[in-house]
């Protein structure tokens, strides 16, 4: 053999050599024993490389249908179920239950959902006839959307047509707040409550439309409310008292007398309400027992916002500041300082705080540290709405803006809609967002008008 | 003091190797331990002279590693496919030496080095088009046209995101 090499020109070296070096490479995948090649695919963290490499051979395609390739993808992406927003359940449940599962249509449908979250995903709108006007309220779950208005009406949408399922008549004012309970698996009917300008408290059933409890007592406007459960609810009103409403009985269990002027905010944990009141204090209360625990002293000026996780209370005043309390102690644990007018958007989730003022900026807190994380510099105009989940967060402002941002990194990943007049609400899940604006005035027939945009990022088809 | 082992290749050559440089192998460091103290030398009739000289060079230079823990737990485990240098140099070789070093080092049940061939592979699919794959694997595309153009529709989702 070396003979014959030896005796021939470059050109006749390269035609053996273009004729042996293929024979010289192998098929890995197909020649190495199958849990080698699973574990070689297993260091690909790249779906495209993924999904490519199916195209190569009926054997590597068969390849890439091991599910334990795609379950190890699904958690090195983080693709598990996650406790997401507050207003709706995790619509996509633990995989492993499910009959048929496979991880990688699951892996598929949940990359093409950050994707589309990512890029824009469908978007409907939807006008109202009867033009709603300001829009209070709004939450929405799995099945139905319900928007509080100060036309005095309540609207339920169904969340995937967006089409109307009914108007819940009966509050003779605006209303201002409002919430709902139930919709799970284990527990259908949906228990609405609201309040507002009548001073009255209603309660509805969801699924029937039926009042079911006029709750009286309260002397002016019900400004905030929260549910327990769908036996308890709290109201705060402008009248400088809470109440504890029996939902089932539909009766007054106690009156929260001390605050000198009209509550605006309030949350509960447990037992405990707190409670944010124009008259610069938050009152800790038990909701048993009706008493006040402490008297959280030290804002400046009229608290608008207040969360609560059971571990710290947060409250936002129109002195600009933050105030970190704690609700056993009722001592004053931190002053977040940084917003240069009113703080009047609070969420808090596991160890982070996001902040918006009527000065248009968010920040996000590390409530371990106290120290600003980001600082975004978010509308031009008061930031009238946020949520956050662990992935992401959405911004709505009087700049008639809304922006998604990354809430690790604090980047903006993109405007979300069309710029609008105002934005009144807005609210989303794993897979959907609501928001509901005001259209901008002009020439056109909708100018000045409400509208709903119902963003669904599962839509199973791609963006283009 | 240092304690030799002979390891036998399938080609019937002897290697004299540091008793401590073998326990990166877990089926000889079990091997060994079932023997107890022996001087017969140990045959490995699935690994030729040129790969297992390959595979003890890979040793001797790893001998200060960390032995890794037996019962680790990969599945969370951040995997990446970085290769440190003098690894990088060493795995480059010819499609042939590296497919038997992965079979020996299976074999063998040394992990690191598995990892490391493994990583070779996946870095060669990573970024490539099926057709650049068909070139660095010598494959035939054995899809009929319509299973193809099925299967690529399949696949789409992953591209251009």
């Amino acid at each position: 053999l070396q003979e014959i090499i030896g005796v021939c020109d470059n050109s006749q070296l390269l035609f053996v050599s273009n004729l042996i070096s293929p024979k010289l490479k192998i098929d890995f995948l197909k020649a190495l024993p199958i849990e080698i090649s699973l574990h070689i695919l297993g260091f690909i963290d790249n779906p495209k490389t993924l999904s490519r490499a199916a195209c190569v051979s009926t054997f590597w395609n068969s390849l890439l249908k091991d599910e334990s390739t795609w379950k190890r993808l699904c958690n090195r992406h983080q693709f598990r179920r996650r406790n997401s927003s507050i207003t709706g359940g995790s619509l996509m449940g633990p995989p492993a239950r499910r009959l048929n599962f496979s991880y990688r249509d699951y892996f598929k449908r949940r990359y093409n959902i950050e994707s589309s979250w990512a890029h824009g995903g469908k978007v409907k709108t939807f006008y109202d006839s009867s033009d709603s006007g300001l829009v209070t309220s709004l939450q929405f779950d799995d099945e139905v959307i319900v928007v509080g208005c100060d036309n005095h009406k309540i609207e339920v949408f169904d969340v995937n047509t967006g089409a109307r399922i009914r108007t819940l008549e009966g509050h003779e004012g605006g209303v201002w707040a409002l919430q709902f309970k139930g919709g799970e698996t284990f527990d259908k009917e949906r228990l609405l409550v609201s309040g507002g300008c009548d001073r009255d408290v209603r309660v509805w059933n969801l699924t029937t439309g039926r009042i079911r409890h006029v709750l009286r007592g309260h002397t002016s406007t019900v400004r905030c409310l929260k549910m327990k459960d769908k036996k308890l609810a709290v109201t705060g009103s402008r009248d400088m008292t809470l109440r504890v409403w029996d939902l089932e009985r539909g009766v007054l269990k106690h009156v929260l007398v001390g605050h000198q002027a009209s509550v605006r905010c309030l949350d509960i944990h447990g037992d405990l309400v707190v409670s944010g009141s124009y008259d610069s204090t938050a009152r800790v209360w038990d909701m048993n027992t009706g008493q006040c625990l402490h008297v959280l002293q030290g804002h400046y000026s009229q608290i608008y916002a207040i969360a609560f996780d059971g571990d710290k209370i947060v409250t936002g005043s129109l002195d600009s500041n933050i105030r970190v309390w704690s609700p056993t102690t009722g001592q004053c644990l931190a002053t977040l300082h940084g917003h240069t007018s009113l703080v009047g958007q609070l969420q808090m989730q596991g160890s982070t705080l996001v902040s918006g003022g009527s000065d248009g900026v968010l920040r996000v807190w590390d409530m371990d540290s106290y120290e600003c994380m980001h600082r975004l510099a978010a509308h031009d105009n008061s930031v009238t709405c946020l949520q956050f989940d662990d992935k992401r967060m959405i911004s709505g402002g009087n700049d008639g803006r809304v922006k998604l941002w990354d809430i690790k990194t604090g980047q903006l990943i993109r405007c979300f809609t069309q710029p609008a007049k105002t934005i009144w609400r807005l609210a989303f899940n794993d897979t959907k967002s609501v928001v509901i604006m005001q259209r901008m005035g002009g020439q056109n027939r909708d100018e000045g008008k409400t509208v709903m945009e119902l963003h669904d990022f599962d839509s199973g088809e791609m963006c283009e | 003091m240092t304690t030799k082992v002979t390891l036998t290749s399938s080609d019937n050559e002897n290697f004299s190797v540091n008793k401590e440089i073998t326990k990166r192998s877990i089926l000889i460091k079990n091997m060994l331990e079932d023997v107890g103290k022996s001087d017969t030398p140990i045959p490995l009739p699935n690994v030729n002279s040129k790969v297992l000289r390959k595979v003890i060079e890979w040793c001797e230079y790893h001998c200060m590693d960390p032995l890794a823990p037996t019962n680790e737990n990969t599945e969370n485990q951040k995997q990446n496919t970085d290769i440190e240098d003098w690894d990088q140099k060493f795995i480059e070789v010819d499609q042939e030496t590296l497919f038997k070093i992965i079979l020996a080092t299976n074999y063998l049940n040394i992990k690191p080095l598995l990892d490391i061939g493994c990583k070779t592979i996946t870095n060669m699919i990573k970024g490539k088009s099926p057709e650049e794959i068909y070139k660095t694997f010598n494959i035939v595309n054995n899809f009929t046209p319509k299973e193809e153009a099925q299967i690529r529709k399949e696949n789409k989702w992953a591209e251009d995101q």
